[in-house]
């Protein structure tokens, strides 16, 4: 019994940044029919906007939250503005799409390394008290990491299933011609839905920057993972990948409990294959 | 100049796998991000086999080239018949597990700590990397003979049949799941095979190699090359590991201090190479190879050719 609440309390810590990930990831995905493997990108600045704000300027580290979060947002609407619009509007096909995207990937990653260097950086915490919760030990900033991932979750969760943002967006992925002749503006949704995704990736950044350390690799390190839950939750799914990415934590905590860490890495891609297998890439 | 023969050894690795990706995505449209997966089996494989059951050389490459070959057959039936993009997340999350593996079966791949060393499959003289050269030189130049061929064979025509249109080439009464599926499997092997041949080349063994980012370079040589053209993988290989790992790292005066960039730099220049190609001329710079005629290249034909009887 205290092995399963371990792992659903350990998976739910180490999801969290997953979750903001996978809902972003699958957004974009489900808006322009592509896999952005660049998104791993606004997961990595994220967490260097923070570096920006928390260790360069001094901020704390609460403060340095929002600003990295909308910065990644603004760097996200850049990259599609820049590349990604113009080469959807030249009918670059899907495959083509991702491997633009590992290119896109490519230019931003080392063009950061170029400019930071490949050294590991470090948050400044804000100070750690650990408390005991329902039994279980954590720490004030796992706890508020988790509530805040559990908010902005929620938030996305609201905006895309009901506001008139999320309808459109549904609109467009579905017929662009039929959302177009009814009047909804596909350039300023898109914008929007880039601009929210990139937020989303940069806080998932964040988050894993201050549990872990920061790297220019941090992004690309997850993208997998990210891919996979996305794919298995069903296509623009925020409800299912919200769920795919617990799961997918929970599990995670629970074979490296038992087992190597190792293992729960390659019995989770198992899985991911055998769902693949059962069901393929389908669209939410 | 031995390093520049381990360079060129390497490079004709790459150009080797990029042509088989060029059969895999170009002609039969299955996009396989596991490149390094199949490459590695083979790699780990070889060394396994050679360093751990004193199997010859020979003997050892093609175990391991059998060993990714049936890995590509289960893969194949669990999903090659899915959507592309749940086939390139398989293959993606495929290539991981292998590396994964190889980092946590110690007693057998001596996980990071390195597996080795792999000899020459002959004697020891001076010249015997050299040699081990024109060995891969002949291994290649076979691989893109047959290729070419390929393309302009029966097989060839159902392979890009099914790229184009599987539903039509199924209701033409061709078998398009067990097309696909064997040559998968075949080039897949290949590439177990290439990983095989690579294990001399570089000695010692670890995880390392098993990065996806030779998948990646592999994909980034070919898509600029040309994907649908035969020669694209060569001209792409060159243009990327050619230019950068062997010419720029080699002879390009980089004062030391900037040098430990340069490996960053030359995967940024990959990227923006890679975007200018999609973005200005997403064919690749051959652009597509048109079926071989005989009134001449590129040029559609109203009439069904008829099939060459021989040669």
């Amino acid at each position: 019994m205290s092995l399963l609440l371990d792992s659903v309390f350990i998976g739910l810590l180490q999801a969290s940044p997953l979750i903001l990930a996978a809902m972003g990831f699958t957004l974009i995905y489900y808006l322009n029919g592509f896999m952005n493997i660049a998104y791993a990108e606004s997961v990595t600045y994220g967490a260097y906007f923070a570096i920006l704000f928390n260790v360069v300027l001094g901020a704390n580290f609460y403060a340095a939250i929002g600003p990295s979060m909308l910065l990644s947002g603004v760097m996200s609407v850049a990259v599609y503005l820049a590349i990604f619009r113009p080469a959807l509007n030249r009918g670059v096909g899907p495959t083509e799409m991702i491997i633009l995207s590992v290119g896109v990937s490519f230019l931003l990653r080392y063009g950061l390394v170029l400019v930071v260097g490949t050294e590991n950086l470090f948050l400044n915490e804000p100070p750690i008290r650990y408390m005991t919760f329902l039994g279980l030990g954590a720490t004030n900033l796992q706890l508020a990491a988790l509530v805040l991932v559990f908010l902005v979750a929620g938030l996305l969760y609201w905006m895309i299933y009901n506001t008139g943002l999320g309808e459109q967006m549904r609109g467009l992925a579905n017929n662009q011609e039929l959302a177009m002749a009814s009047g909804i503006d596909p350039h300023r949704t898109s914008v929007a839905i880039w601009f929210i995704a990139g937020c989303a990736g940069g806080l998932s950044g964040v988050f894993s920057g201050v549990f872990t350390q920061v790297t220019p690799y941090m992004g690309w390190n997850v993208i997998l993972i990210t891919m996979l839950v996305t794919i298995v939750a069903g296509i623009g799914s925020v409800r299912g990948a919200l769920v795919a990415s617990v799961v997918a934590g929970i599990l995670t905590a629970f074979i490296t409990l038992v087992t190597k860490p190792l293992y729960a890495e390659v019995a989770l891609l198992l899985a991911f294959i055998g769902v693949l297998t059962y069901r393929g890439a389908r669209t939410a | 100049m031995d390093y520049l023969i381990f360079s060129f050894s390497l490079m004709l690795i790459y150009i080797g796998l990029a042509q088989l990706l060029h059969i895999q995505f170009g002609l039969a449209g299955i996009p396989n991000f596991g490149v390094v997966g199949f490459w590695g089996l083979g790699l780990y494989g070889t060394g396994v086999l050679y360093v751990n059951y004193d199997v010859p050389l020979v003997p050892a490459i093609a175990i391991a080239a059998l060993i990714a070959a049936g890995a590509a057959y289960v893969l194949a039936r669990l999903i090659l018949q899915k959507s592309g993009q749940a086939i390139l997340a398989a293959t993606l999350a495929f290539a991981t597990i292998v590396a994964l593996l190889v980092i946590s079966e110690k007693q057998l791949t001596g996980g990071v700590i390195g597996l080795g060393t792999i000899g020459y499959p002959f004697g020891d003289f001076s010249e015997r990397n050299v040699v081990y050269g024109g060995i891969l030189i002949a291994v290649v130049a076979a691989l893109i003979w047959v290729s070419a061929r390929l393309r302009d064979s029966r097989l060839g025509r159902v392979l890009i049949a099914i790229r184009d249109n599987e539903e039509l080439a199924a209701s033409l009464g061709k078998d398009t799941a067990a097309t696909k599926r064997m040559i998968f499997v075949v080039t897949c092997g290949l590439m177990g095979v290439l990983g095989g041949l690579s294990a001399p080349l570089h000695q010692f063994l670890v995880p390392y190699h098993l990065a996806p980012s030779l998948t990646f370079a592999v994909w980034i040589a070919l898509v600029l090359g040309g994907k649908g053209h035969n020669f694209g993988a060569i001209i792409g290989v060159f243009l990327t590991f050619g230019l950068f790992d062997i010419l720029i790292e080699t002879y390009a005066p980089v004062p030391t201090e900037q040098a430990i960039l340069l490996p960053n730099f030359k995967l940024f220049c990959y990227g923006l190479l890679l975007v200018g190609i999609i973005m200005f001329r997403p064919a690749g710079l051959l652009g597509e190879d048109g079926p071989h005629t005989r009134s001449g290249r590129d040029t559609p034909r109203p009439a069904p050719e008829p099939a060459p009887k021989e040669s």
